[in-house]
């Protein structure tokens, strides 16, 4: 298996949150405490064993003193919800590589990682972890669960992103029906992730900022990672010889030198970036931008941070 | 006031009673029951004189909690005017028994 998501990879982040615990605790010194605690609830309730039914719950200690079946319940330890939206459009694929790897990966490779490693953190709390999927449809969205059956699931689900698609494949990004549609499906309060290049049609800005904001209703938090490969992306580092341009979601064609039009990509980025940093900000949605070649402290930091205020 | 339910007492108590009655079946060896029973002492004196409060025992009480078909305890049940409006499976914090009372009193 090829692209099979190497679990020992994001191993060695376990220390990572007590690592970020100390740096958070003088960081967020002073913030509000949160009015919604985890509460976990053990042992909720003796349910009358009924013949057939599997015996590993029945309270044996019990039966022995008082010749009673009964089995034990249990309510679900869970402290904090996740849901971690993904975006699959084309854009995703850039940049476009035969084989991409942890090391050299791209956007979706990258964000299949953080996804994983942010679904082994909350395995890890006992918190509960959903994804959702989408490009021009949502393709997958199920709820938060903590069940390891359910994790399992969530592993599988992202191993199938990790198979390369054709170029030929052209889905569009359609994040504000996405993010409309997930945030009417998640009714409980939950830390929401969006991991997304963020390329909308951006003559829709006003659209996808409203998107932005119905997430925050239910008192959702959202952290929202912007992936980028930011050499390519935001600094437009290329080489001064002609290139050829292809826009993955629409197939479209340009051709041009770098440095005629560099100018000009960069103010026309520069003015998307900062006006989605300003709007996240007023909504108090946490803006980070994501390197995929900054490795994942990047993300998993702010993570933790939030989820420490959250609690 | 709380009360102690038997068989014997629980149709005159709860049942014809013009009051929301909460009725918690417990048993003594039960684990959870013993989270729950405080709550429910509490939910007496907080609403005094508005609601009755009263527990039974599903070991020495198999006609009522038959009735009802109890078979998870703790279960705590509203019942106002003779009929069953709400129930509450294993031990949920305060706050959820308050609504449930709030909701139907």
């Amino acid at each position: 298996m090829a692209f099979e998501i190497d679990q020992s990879s994001f191993r060695q982040f376990g220390s990572l949150e007590i690592i970020a615990k100390q740096v958070v605790e003088g960081f967020i010194t002073g913030l509000h405490k949160s009015p919604f605690h985890g509460f976990s609830v053990e042992f909720a309730e003796h349910r009358q064993y009924n013949t057939g039914e599997s015996v590993k719950n029945i309270d044996w200690k019990l039966f022995g003193r008082t010749d009673r079946l009964y089995t034990k319940r249990f309510e679900e330890e869970t402290n904090l919800r996740c849901q971690i939206i993904l975006d699959n459009s084309s854009s995703m694929y850039y940049p476009v590589l035969e084989k991409p790897s942890l090391e050299h990966p791209n956007k979706i490779t990258f964000s299949i990682y953080v996804a994983a490693a942010l679904i082994n953190l909350l395995r890890k709390q006992r918190d509960a972890a959903g994804i959702s999927i989408f490009s021009d449809t949502i393709e997958l969205h199920t709820q938060a669960k903590s069940s390891s059956v359910h994790n399992k699931y969530l592993y599988t689900e992202l191993e199938r992103l990790l198979h390369p698609i054709s170029p030929d494949v052209r889905k569009k990004t359609a994040a504000v029906d996405a993010l409309h549609q997930v945030a009417e499906r998640i009714h409980k309060r939950s830390l929401v992730i969006v991991l997304s290049d963020m390329f909308e049609n951006i003559a829709n800005n006003e659209d996808l900022f409203s998107a932005l904001q119905h997430l925050r209703h239910n008192r959702h938090e959202v952290v929202l990672f912007h992936v980028v490969d930011k050499g390519k992306e935001l600094d437009f580092d290329f080489d001064n010889r002609p290139y050829r341009f292809i826009d993955l979601e629409s197939g479209e064609e340009l051709k041009a030198f770098p440095a005629k039009v560099r100018e000009q990509y960069l103010a026309t980025i520069e003015k998307y970036r900062s006006e989605l940093k300003l709007r996240c900000g007023q909504y108090h949605i946490d803006f980070v931008e994501a390197d995929i070649n900054a490795g994942f402290q990047q993300v998993l930091l702010p993570y933790l941070v939030k989820r420490e205020r959250m609690m | 006031m709380f009360e102690t339910l038997t068989d014997a007492t629980f149709e005159e108590k709860v049942l014809k009673s013009d009051k929301l009655a909460v009725v918690d079946f417990s048993a003594e060896w039960c684990g959870p029951c013993r989270v729950v029973g405080p709550i429910i002492h509490d939910l007496a004196s907080e609403y005094e004189g508005r609601i009755v409060v009263g527990e039974i025992d599903v070991d020495e009480n198999p006609d009522v909690t038959a009735k009802y078909r109890v078979r998870n305890i703790p279960t705590v049940l509203f019942i106002k005017n003779g009929e069953v409006v709400d129930k509450q499976v294993g031990s949920v914090p305060k706050s959820v028994y308050k609504s449930l009372v709030e909701k139907h009193i």
